[in-house]
This record gives C-alpha cells, sequence and structure tokens, in this order.
C-alpha cells in the first residue's frame, strides 16, 4: 500500500477534533503586539486658563461611549452640543453601548480605550481591574464650570468618595441615585396606610395588605438582590459604621452582625408569613414590577430611584410614587432614622491611554456644568449630583419631591458601601437572594452563603482589593 | 501519521513513484495549505493562545499576565459553583440529545414510512404538512425562542399557568417553572428540544428516503410490524446521520448558552440550570477574570473533545464498522 506523507483522511480527522474546541477561541485576544503606546497628550500649555483649563487641543475629536440604559444617550449628546460651542470647538462623538465590558476590553487590552466612558449597567468594567489604567480626575473638580463657578463647590455631600480608591478620584458618578422602598401615595391614603417606620409595622402592614388580598412585597429574578440593598441599607443604620466597613472590607464575620442577622430574621418572618408575591424567581423584572406599579398586587418595592423613569409607561396613572429611607431595626440605631442610603452612580471614568485626555476632562467639566445637570434633571426626572437645579416641583414628579425631600431630611448623614459591584459578586448574590425570596433558605442558610461570597474574594490573592475607610 | 511516516523513513529506499508536478504541487498548495493556514490562524492560535491564558491571572483589561501554572484549574475544580455547572452541562449532553433524537426519529418514520400497512410505503396523512410545520421552531433564533418560552412560562400572565389554572389546577396559580429548583432544568432542556427537533427530523427524513422502498416492502413482508422496521431496518440504514446528529447536538448541549442566558441569565435557581458558558461569562466580564476563565474554555474544550471521542468509540463498539450493503 502506498503510504502518503500527510494522509488526507488523518489530515481532516485532525481538523474536525480541533474544530471541537473552537468554544476556546472565544478567550482569545487579538495579536500581542509588545510595544504600548505612551500615556496621554503632553500636559496643559500656558493658554490653558478658564475657558480651556486642561488645554484640549482646538478642532481636536472626543470619543465618547455612553452606557444605553435608563438614562439613554441624549444627555450626553446634550452636553456634547455645549462642548462644540466653546472657544477650542472640539467634537464630540457619542457612542452608545449596552455591554461596556465585552465591547471595551480589546480596546483596554490594546491601549487603545476612548476618551471618556460611562461604565454601567450589568455588563461594566469592574473597576479594580482597570483602576492603574485610568486617570485621576481631581482637576476637574477644582476647574470652574462653564458659568464660572468651581465645580467642588456645586456637588451634593459625599458624591465623590465611591470613585476615591486609594486617593485618587478615578470615577465621576454623575447620577444621584437614592435608595428607597416606593409605593403609591395614592393607594396608601385610599385605604388609610401609614408608612412602616420599623420592620414590625412592616410585618403589620403585610397583614393589612393581605387583608386587601394584596402582597407587601414582590420581585424579580433578575432583581432579587434588591431586597439585599433593603437588607444592607437597613442593618447599616442599625449597626453603623462598624457593620458597613465590615461589610466593605469583606471580613469575615460580617454578615453575621448581630444588626445584620435581626434585619434578614425580620425579613424571614415576611417571607414565611407569605407576604411576599410567589414565583419571582421565575419572573423577568420589568414584568414583576409592573405587578407593583401597574397591577398593584404588591404595596411596596425597594429598589434606586431610577424605577420612576424605568416604568414611566406601565404606571398606573394617579399612582403618585413616592419613597421613604429603609427602615431602622430597633427606635435606637446607631445612624439617625433619617439616614439614607444614596449614591452616585453612571461612573463616568477618562482612560489613561486615550488619544485626548484632555478633551475626555473636557466632557466631564461641560457635564457637570450648570446647564447640562438642569437638563439631565429636566429630562430624566433624576437628580445629577450637580445640588441645585431641581424647581420644588420636581418638573411635575411626586417621586423626584420625594427624592429631595429624602435627601434634605438626611443631610450629612448618607451612606453607601461599595463591595458588591467593586468585586463583581451581584451574579453570585442573585442565586442566593432568589432561593431566600423563595423561601427556601433559613436566615442561617441565606448568611452562610452570602458570607462565602465574600469569603472567597477575600481569600484569593489574585485579586486586586482596596480597603474602605 | 506518525507510523505511517516511520514507515515510509524504514523501508528500503526506492523510486518515488509519483513526481511532485507543478499541478499537483499548486493543488496541494491552494487546497490544502492555504485553509491550514488560514485554520491555523484562526483556530489553532487562539486556542493554544487561550491554554497560556488560563495558566496566568490575567484580568483581561490589560497586558500584566502574570504566569501562575495550573492554579486556576486546582481553583476551578475546588470551586463548587464551577463543579455545580459542569454538572449541569453534563446532565445536558446526556438527555438532551437522546431525548431530541429519539422523538425526531419517531416524527421522522411517522412522516416517512409508518403510514398506511396496504399498498406503497408512506408515511401517515398529511405528512408533507407535518414536515413543514415541525420544522418552524428551527427558523427562529435561539434568543427569540428563549425570550418567547421564558414569557410562556411566566408565574402570574404565562400561557402555561393560564391554563392549569383554567383547568382548575390552582397548585399552578403563580408556580415559577423556571424558578424552581425541580422544574427548571427539565423545562429548560423541552424549550431546546422543541427547538430543534423539526431540524434533526428534515435531517433523517432526508436519510430515511435514501433507503430503498423495496428494503421496507421486504420487511413488511415478511411480518415486520413498524417498530421492528425502525429498530432493524431504519436505524441501522442511517447510523451515520444519526451519529451526526448526537455530536451536534452534544456540543450544543456543552454550549447552550444563548437559551439559557435568555431564560434564566443568573444560572436558575440555586444555579439549576447554570451552564459553564454561563458562568465563564460572568467570570471574564463581570469579575475579571479572564485567566480563570480561560481555563473554564479551556476543560469545557477537553469535554466536548472526550464527548466526541465517547460517541466515535460507542458507535465503532456497536457494530458502526460493519458495512451495511443496499440492495
Amino acid at each position: 500500500m502506498e503510504s502518503p506523507i500527510l494522509g488526507r483522511r488523518g489530515f481532516l480527522r485532525g481538523t474536525l477534533a480541533a474544530a471541537a474546541l473552537a468554544p476556546l477561541a472565544s478567550c482569545a485576544t487579538g495579536g500581542d503586539d509588545a510595544t504600548t503606546p505612551t500615556a496621554s497628550v503632553p500636559a496643559t500649555s500656558a493658554a490653558a486658563a478658564g475657558d480651556n483649563p486642561f488645554g484640549v487641543a482646538s478642532a481636536s475629536t472626543v470619543e465618547a461611549i455612553i452606557f444605553n440604559g435608563g438614562y439613554g444617550i441624549d444627555y450626553a449628546e446634550f452636553a456634547a452640543g455645549i462642548m462644540g460651542k466653546l472657544s477650542h470647538g472640539a467634537k464630540v462623538t457619542v457612542a452608545p453601548s449596552t455591554k461596556i465590558g465585552q465591547e471595551l476590553q480589546p480596546r483596554f487590552v490594546d491601549g487603545t480605550p476612548p476618551d471618556v466612558i460611562d461604565n454601567s449597567g450589568a455588563d461594566l468594567i469592574g473597576v479594580s481591574t482597570i483602576l492603574d489604567q485610568l486617570e485621576d480626575l481631581t482637576p476637574i473638580i477644582d476647574a470652574k464650570n462653564i458659568e464660572g463657578t468651581t465645580i467642588r463647590d456645586t456637588l451634593y455631600a459625599g458624591v465623590l468618595e465611591p470613585g476615591t480608591f486609594e486617593g485618587k478620584l478615578a470615577v465621576i458618578n454623575y447620577v444621584m441615585t437614592v435608595f428607597a422602598v416606593w409605593y403609591s401615595m395614592n393607594l396608601f391614603e385610599s385605604n388609610g396606610w401609614v408608612i412602616p417606620k420599623t420592620w414590625d409595622e412592616m410585618y403589620e402592614l403585610g397583614v393589612k395588605a393581605k387583608a386587601k388580598d394584596k402582597y407587601l412585597f414582590l420581585w424579580g429574578k433578575e432583581a432579587a438582590t434588591y431586597y439585599q440593598e433593603l437588607v444592607i441599607a437597613s442593618a447599616i443604620k442599625e449597626g453603623g459604621d462598624e457593620l458597613r466597613l465590615a461589610l466593605d472590607n469583606l471580613k469575615p464575620d460580617a454578615w453575621s452582625h448581630p444588626a445584620m442577622q435581626g434585619v434578614l430574621t425580620s425579613l424571614k418572618k415576611i417571607i414565611d408569613a407569605g407576604f411576599i408575591k410567589p414565583g419571582g424567581s421565575g419572573t423577568q423584572f420589568t414584568a414583576a414590577q409592573a405587578q407593583w406599579s401597574n397591577a398593584q398586587e404588591a404595596l411596596l418595592y425597594p429598589s434606586g430611584s431610577w424605577i420612576e423613569n424605568e416604568m414611566k409607561s406601565q404606571t398606573k396613572a394617579d399612582f403618585k410614587m413616592s419613597g421613604f429611607a429603609a427602615p431602622p431595626l430597633t427606635a435606637s440605631p446607631k445612624f439617625p432614622a433619617e439616614a439614607l442610603h444614596a449614591a452616585a452612580a453612571e461612573a463616568y471614568i477618562v482612560p489613561s491611554k486615550g488619544k485626548n485626555v484632555a478633551g475626555g476632562k473636557e466632557f466631564m467639566r461641560v457635564m457637570l456644568s450648570k446647564e447640562a445637570a438642569t437638563n439631565f434633571a429636566k429630562t430624566k426626572l433624576a437628580p445629577s449630583i450637580v445640588k441645585g437645579v431641581i424647581p420644588a416641583d420636581g418638573f411635575g414628579s411626586t417621586a423626584l419631591v420625594a427624592q429631595g425631600k429624602m435627601l434634605d431630611n438626611a443631610g450629612e448623614n448618607v451612606y453607601t458601601w461599595q463591595f458588591v459591584d467593586f468585586y463583581g459578586m451581584n451574579s453570585d448574590m442573585l442565586v442566593v437572594w432568589n432561593s431566600f425570596l423563595d423561601g427556601k433558605l433559613s436566615v442561617a442558610d441565606a448568611t452562610a452563603a452570602l458570607q462565602k461570597i465574600s469569603d472567597d474574594v477575600a481569600n484569593d490573592d489574585t485579586r486586586t482589593k482596596i480597603e474602605i475607610k | 501519521m506518525k507510523a505511517s511516516t516511520a514507515v515510509v523513513d524504514a523501508g528500503p529506499p526506492r523510486r518515488r513513484t509519483r513526481r511532485l508536478t507543478f499541478d499537483k504541487a499548486s493543488f496541494m498548495l491552494v487546497f490544502l495549505g492555504l485553509p491550514l493556514a488560514i485554520y491555523t490562524m484562526l483556530v489553532v492560535s487562539p486556542f493554544i493562545q487561550a491554554i497560556y491564558y488560563s495558566m496566568t491571572s490575567w484580568n483581561g483589561f490589560n497586558k500584566n499576565m502574570a504566569f501562575v501554572g495550573i492554579r486556576n484549574y486546582k481553583k476551578l475544580f475546588a470551586n463548587e459553583t464551577f463543579m455545580k455547572a459542569m454538572g449541569n452541562n453534563i446532565e445536558l449532553v446526556v438527555i438532551l440529545p437522546l431525548v431530541t433524537i429519539i422523538l425526531a426519529l419517531v416524527l421522522a418514520s411517522l412522516v416517512t414510512v409508518a403510514g398506511a400497512s396496504h399498498g406503497q410505503t408512506r408515511g401517515i396523512g398529511g405528512a408533507g404538512f407535518y414536515r413543514v410545520v415541525s420544522f418552524f421552531p428551527y427558523t427562529i433564533p435561539a434568543i427569540v425562542i428563549g425570550i418567547m418560552w421564558q414569557q410562556i412560562f411566566d408565574p402570574s400572565n404565562g400561557l402555561v399557568n393560564g391554563v392549569l389554572t383554567a383547568l382548575g389546577l390552582d397548585r399552578f396559580d403563580s408556580f415559577a417553572w423556571l424558578g424552581n429548583e425541580v422544574t427548571a432544568m427539565p423545562v429548560s432542556i423541552f424549550v431546546i428540544m422543541w427547538g430543534f427537533v423539526g431540524f434533526y427530523m428534515v435531517l433523517f427524513v432526508a436519510a430515511i428516503k435514501g433507503i430503498p422502498a423495496e428494503i421496507y416492502e421486504a420487511a413488511r413482508i415478511d411480518g415486520a410490524g413498524r417498530f421492528r422496521t425502525a429498530v432493524s431496518i431504519t436505524i441501522p440504514l442511517i447510523r451515520d446521520n444519526v451519529q451526526t446528529a448526537y455530536i451536534y447536538m452534544g456540543i450544543l448541549a456543552l454550549d447552550a448558552f444563548v437559551y439559557m442566558q435568555a431564560m434564566n441569565p443568573g444560572g436558575g435557581p440555586a444555579n439549576s440550570t447554570l451552564t459553564m458558558s454561563q458562568y465563564l461569562y460572568t467570570t471574564a466580564f463581570s469579575k475579571g477574570q479572564f485567566g480563570l476563565a480561560c481555563a473554564m474554555g479551556v476543560v469545557l474544550g477537553a469535554l466536548t473533545m472526550i464527548f466526541s471521542g465517547i460517541v466515535f468509540m460507542v458507535n465503532r463498539l456497536t457494530g458502526g464498522r460493519d458495512e451495511v450493503t443496499m440492495a
């Protein structure tokens, strides 16, 4: 028999086998060029003064990638429009993205990221992974806005802390998000219900709701962790900074803290009493939210203040949405009862390796101007981090008025935490929360599972960790 | 390949019977060399890259790739969630191809040879209609299938619970088919099967049409019933198609990303429908652990190879090598 040098069949079979391995290709990068482009544009020239503090090259272009979620991208386009009219005439191209992480990952590896990014949404880039590739944005805060006021003086209290990592302001969160328990003022008034101030009153309200054939809460599978937000907000209000720091710094017994256990037990009591609409773990979250805002099958829904905008088209006509801060556990919590979980969100970053770093910063300066911030509040019915732009009637939104009131009542007592997003734990936590709300886990089981998620990160020395103070 | 090279080397020197002419060389270059080069560049090299990355602690967003050896693999096999996901994939790969192919074979037999038992061999009445209708699901994109069935199984407003509660089965009021640990996986398997059964039916119909009708007639004259005909005539004669279908369906089951991501993006209740590909995705993109994610990809690739190997072996051991001649 003739034996060919390269067996044709064998060759084909080999390639077929290799083809079976194609899933692997999903993990690959492009070519690996050793040279990384040197960072950024030369620093500011002498000309860089009030009008152009970062020395943007005239008529240069700026690439902005904006997360296209609940707030859309038109507010960024509005800011781009303002920027085009400034003396340097830099042109901003605003492009939407819903998959920030996947779309920009290869560009970060290549060293060719865009100039400014709104790093938000379910597929955002974990800040810990790119921290060393981001510009310090402190100069923007110290610059004057286009109306001539120093930007630092125009911002709400505490909005910069969540974006500050190891002394570097790497992220400017643009939108002020108030976390609360939302309800229909109309429904509460017509039934003579009052807002629960403690978890016991919450339970009482559940009994009353049951009598009217309604549930106290409901949830959707992708948003089960909204209840985790409520629980943590309530537990920190009760347990104070001690608990907040234990959670944020991934301490091994954080979830066993008495305040946390107390709140979890109170929620478990509500779950076991059947006050939560069953089936949430199989319901898409916006469908579930519509059962609250439109069908009014449940009284309360814990969420961020984006909820009004998100459910706009699916809210009952005379709903009159309002909200209240997470209740404390006892009558003497560490933080006052008015304290509020609020955090600035929509994380804007300027990568150091962008082509036009000065342009990226300039775009942020324009976004923080009074003109752009007013436009944002008016069109999105949500406050940005720039204060003093919302009129008393909240542009006709009861929820926006409620947010203003909650923020005013809280004053300096605004708190938040970062460990969930910073380490990308949400996907693991969703599983636990769906089971817990479904009544399948005891408080001890849920505690153990949530603690394990935290411990796994804490014990993994390949992951960058930050210390929160 | 090695063995054959050795034969050439070890054998006594002899005159090459075939010379490498220009024709032959250019033919080899264009039809063998070029595809091989493209294949190496686009498939093999990323594959090797992925294996390398799987041994680093690369976070995916920079060029720092610290070499950590097999630590990622150790971490993987000690990770409960990953093992759970692997178990789910294995469950899928065992059940999904089996039920899909059996159902597709039954349907294919019905519309081709299992019709009236007198006269010409033919399918049941209205076979053409059923053939077309059962192919419909395959024309719908996977993501649409996932979203559609998620709505159908919605606890409060879904069609399934609507029908069941209308029939008086009150315990299905707000029953979360996709949110219950016991039902989530079977329901997901059903949905994927629904999407593919029509395609494999058409594949098998074509194969069965290639079998001469005389064989079926002879079997019928000998007194073989429909089941006997299917087992002793149809399956042995189309076993190559069945094997191909099994491998395709198995590879799909090892992935299953789109369906699972559409129906249960979080991995389902207690991770009961989480697949390796979904876990790979969150590990890479939301946790920023590309090295670890690549290790998952390598494991997934190895499992796929093992699966294909098993199918080939089973087919061989059960007599797939025997030549089946027709007429």
